[in-house]
């Protein structure tokens, strides 16, 4: 009895020690990723959750100061104006991109077209541009002047200047612009390769019931592209109640009421104004704020489709 | 178990990442401030972040040539980033250089953590004040004139810059003299934007941030005083009257500063001055207005000029070498060597010394019509006022320019933008 005892037990202890070196080798395989995150991403994550109790400005102690930056971020009327301006960039910019997205992706990948692999290209290009060479590029087109781009092209029109610069709807146009300029190919080519991993059959099978186009785009195409819409409203709506490198090249820094948004507000109380801890109360709020909307979002991408 | 052995693989690998950080960190510094990494066992290393075109790099090879024992190593970058950079270092504690220089504008933020800094005083700067300006060195200071955090370089002292073109339309003197005898006062400023108005439809000025500038530069007292309390009800209110005043009537435009239509601006000649223009903005006109020489010149500003910009050398606390950083900038800021940097780079010197040089005085521009530059801007640099600006005199700054921008674009009542910008102001500056 005693014998057998033994051999089971060096038994198990190999096999345990088998499967430590695995999940020693798994560990190790992971763990850049994780190291990095820590250190970028985990640290400054928790370390602001900390600063949005202290008042501190960058260099001096700090003072514990309880929910007093919360308070007066949520009693600051430019923080709800920057929440408002963020929210009405967020559809201008946001809803267009994914719509045009979806229709752009569906017209590139029908058999019709020619010289796809150039549409592509050219579709995903604005992508890979910097930010901020956009945003100066944007900032001249949108001249407030007579003689800007857009205020010849609207001239034509007989609609008078409009000063992009400083009027409250101006900036919000010139910047969602902006954005969905630049994104609007990033979403496409996710939409394509969605739609090109349906399979054919389906669609052949739905042209032998006598499926109209609208039929099938209503009960393949859509259904089938659920989780990319998923995503892509996911990762867009985070994107744009970032925003913020566009509207700071655009407005530059006098931080304008029309086009200030959260991250630049909090930028602003942060790296302008030195009170770390209410910029660090703002972004926490924010975190909040995207948690709710990402869960709306869940919920209304959910029902698309069905 | 498993979760034993996790652990221990968890930290030795964090363990190996911070022994690498640390690794490259000594050799980081090495490179820049480490004092056995030369052969001779004596060389001391200096890193020197400068910003905007100061023409040090020539100076520094010229120092190294001396002191073969010193090594300056440049690095050069815009001034937002620099500024940026040395604050977050300064605040981790680690990264910042030997020598920083400060512009103005940041200057009073640094000052803020004086244990971050050198005292220079302790190192000779009292031995050296006597070369400078006397409002530029106290802008380097604390309240109480004990504590030094920098050593001047350039500065900006504001001169009225105008189209000579639209000046003759108008029927106004075009020669400079003249001109500064007939808008001698803000009042006959006004009055020559009527004319300038009637005679050729132009405005006075373009931005109304330098119309306010201007005024603004003449009070004692600006946006804060010593207690760092807000005060501008008080001083520059009549400034920001009298701006708003103009623009209504027309006779001053609605541009910002820095935007193309600015820059373009200066080139078509749609106005007629430009008050609180510094030596730098030389080159500026110039880069935008490539065509227009002849067309404009310089004049003083009715009532006295002011400062924009110019800045400072710094030796931050983690600096091993002190006293070799605090030697090097002495030299650099020195009149013969600011001198240089004039003729190399335009810096503008604060040392009243160079004012007397010959040669410098002699200094004159074709652009401008021949106007002997470096002459009206040393007497401009003279009557400059000592001002407190305090740690949060940007943040005014920018909020009130927001409110010149919205009577000038916008329309906006002045009253009604002022008490706005005020409460914008004051929302601010209570939570820090």
């Amino acid at each position: 009895m005693s014998r057998t005892d033994v051999s089971i037990k060096t038994h198990k202890k190999s096999s345990l020690n088998e499967k430590t070196k695995e999940a020693i080798s798994g560990y190790l395989y992971v763990s850049p990723f994780f190291i990095l995150f820590a250190i970028f991403g985990l640290f400054p994550i928790l370390f602001s959750f900390y600063l949005g109790f202290q008042k501190w400005n960058g260099l001096g102690e700090m003072e514990y100061v309880g929910l007093q930056n919360f308070k007066w971020v949520l009693t600051d009327e430019i923080f709800w104006t920057s929440l408002t301006n963020t929210l009405i960039m967020w559809v201008l910019g946001t809803l267009p991109q994914l719509l045009i997205g979806i229709i752009l992706a569906y017209a590139l990948n029908s058999a019709l077209i020619r010289m796809k692999s150039f549409f592509r290209v050219s579709i995903f290009m604005p992508y890979v541009t910097s930010t901020v060479a956009v945003a100066i590029v944007f900032g001249i087109m949108f001249n407030s002047q007579e003689f800007g781009l857009f205020n010849v092209i609207f001239g034509l029109f007989g609609v008078d200047p409009i000063s992009w610069g400083t009027s409250w709807w101006g900036v919000k146009v010139a910047i969602s612009t902006m954005v969905f300029w630049r994104w609007v190919g990033y979403n496409t080519i996710i939409y394509l390769a969605g739609l090109q991993a349906i399979p054919n059959e389906l669609y052949e099978a739905a042209q032998i019931d006598g499926a109209t186009i609208r039929q099938k785009i209503q009960y393949i195409t859509i259904p089938m592209l659920r989780p990319i819409i998923i995503l892509t409203v996911f990762t867009s709506t985070i994107g744009a109640l970032q925003l913020f490198t566009e509207p700071l090249i655009y407005i530059g820094r006098t931080y304008r009421e029309e086009g200030i948004t959260v991250v630049l507000y909090l930028y602003r109380e942060a790296f302008s104004n030195l009170a770390f801890g209410p910029a660090s109360a703002a972004a926490i709020i924010l975190f909040i704020i995207i948690i709710i909307i990402s869960s709306i979002n869940v919920l209304i991408a959910n029902r698309i489709g069905r | 178990m498993k979760k034993w052995l996790m652990l221990v693989v968890f930290s030795s690998l964090v363990f190996a990442l911070v022994a690498c950080s640390d690794d490259n960190e000594s050799a980081g510094s090495d490179d820049g401030g480490g004092n056995d990494s030369g052969g001779d066992g004596e060389t001391v290393s200096l890193d020197f972040w400068i910003f905007g075109s100061t023409g040090y790099g020539e100076l520094v090879d010229e120092y190294m040539e001396e002191h073969p024992n010193v090594e300056i190593t440049i690095n050069e970058g815009e001034m937002e980033d620099m500024h940026n950079n040395l604050f977050t270092s300064i605040s981790a504690g680690s990264g910042a250089p030997d020598i920083a220089q400060i512009e103005i504008s940041a200057i009073k933020k640094f000052l803020d953590a004086q244990d971050q800094f050198y005292n220079l005083n302790d190192y000779g700067a009292e031995d050296v004040a006597g070369n400078f300006l006397d409002w530029k060195w106290a802008q380097a200071q604390n309240v109480d004139g004990s504590f030094q955090i920098g050593l001047p370089t350039d500065i900006g002292p504001t001169t009225m810059f105008y189209r000579t073109d639209v000046m003759e339309e108008a029927g106004l003197p075009t020669d400079r003299e003249e001109l500064a005898e007939e808008i001698d006062t803000w009042d006959s400023y006004y009055e020559a934007a009527k004319t300038v108005k009637a005679e050729t439809g132009k405005p006075m000025a373009d931005a109304p941030q330098l119309v306010f500038n201007a005024l603004r530069d003449q009070q004692d007292q600006q946006y804060f005083n010593e207690d760092d309390e807000l005060i501008i009800e008080d001083t520059v209110k009549e400034a920001y009257d009298y701006t708003t005043k103009m623009i209504q009537e027309d006779l001053i435009g609605q541009n910002e500063l820095w935007t193309p239509e600015w820059g373009n601006a200066m080139a078509d000649g749609s106005y007629a001055t430009m008050p609180g223009a510094p030596g730098w903005m030389v080159a500026n006109v110039k880069g935008n207005a490539p065509d227009a020489g002849g067309n404009w010149d310089i004049a003083n500003i009715p009532e006295g000029a002011g400062n924009w910009g110019g800045s400072f050398l710094t030796v931050p606390a983690e600096s091993e070498y002190p006293q070799e950083a605090f030697d090097f900038i002495a030299w650099l800021t020195a009149p013969e060597q600011q001198l240089r940097s004039f003729e190399i780079a335009g810096l503008f010197p604060s040392t009243p010394d160079v004012y007397e040089n010959e040669e410098f005085l002699a200094t004159t521009d074709e652009y401008f019509n021949g106007a002997p530059t470096a002459q009206i801007f040393a007497e401009a640099a003279q009557s400059v006022k000592t001002v407190y600006m305090g740690i949060n005199y940007a943040t005014v700054d920018t909020e009130l320019n927001t409110a010149l921008i919205n009577v000038a674009v916008e329309g906006a009542d002045p009253q009604e933008e002022w008490d706005a910008a005020v409460e914008r102001i004051n929302s601010q500056l209570e939570r820090q």
